[in-house]
């Protein structure tokens, strides 16, 4: 199925996605991996400590494009 | 997978939230941060400090992480290594809602590694009411993939 055609992006959304043999996790890492190459991460080092997830969500906002 | 083994290894009593765990139900994306609970006492978190001392390399900044701290004021815990991308979000408990005792989880099996991963319903809850916009697009897929419906 190497081409899929769609009406309307709903139609599309809704497909399920085209099958792959790779397990789901391993395509996670390798995404991940990719991702990371393109924009590597500038997370400041060491350990954060936080009073809320909330507070923890702005602080990666800071340093985060993703 | 360096960083679950060493989980497995431990003995680290805990549940994969997040992207990685949306993952695992084969809704893939990208990210920086593996998010997970873990459970709130003191010898777990002495099992999570053994398990990143192993995944990186007797990391001093490790021992910073600490029982007051994870069991009192700071519930979420942010750790980056000194090298590569990845970072981790250490959550005892999520407001007064959630912790590893109230997630749902099933086991799954990773390369011969035991991973605890939230299940499709527990990560809806986690992510339906929440104000970041990528969780609220996690929801959705969540919802649609696995044909959730919110409790009346």
């Amino acid at each position: 199925m190497p081409v899929q055609k769609f009406r309307s992006i709903e139609e599309m959304n809704k497909a399920p996605e085209p099958s792959s043999q790779e397990p789901p996790f391993e395509r996670f890492v390798r995404l991940c991996a990719q991702y990371w190459a393109i924009a590597p991460k500038q997370y400041p080092r060491g350990v954060f400590k936080f009073h809320s997830i909330e507070e923890a969500q702005k602080a990666r906002l800071k340093h985060s494009s993703w | 997978m360096r960083v679950l083994r060493a989980f497995e290894s431990a003995g680290l009593e805990y549940v994969l939230i997040g992207a990685a765990a949306m993952a695992f139900h084969g809704l893939v994306r990208a990210t920086a941060d593996l998010d997970f609970f873990i459970r709130a006492t003191p010898e777990n978190i002495e099992r999570l400090r053994t398990a990143l001392r192993e995944a990186f390399q007797g990391d001093p900044e490790i021992n910073t992480i600490s029982s007051e701290d994870l069991l009192g004021e700071y519930p979420a815990v942010r750790y980056a290594p000194p090298t590569g991308n990845l970072y981790l979000d250490v959550l005892t408990r999520l407001g007064e809602a959630a912790s590893f005792e109230t997630v749902e989880a099933e086991i799954k099996d990773i390369d011969g590694t035991l991973v605890r991963v939230a299940t499709p319903a527990a990560l809806y809850q986690l992510k339906k009411g929440t104000v970041r916009l990528q969780d609220q697009a996690d929801a959705a897929a969540l919802r649609e993939r696995f044909n959730l419906r919110d409790e009346k």
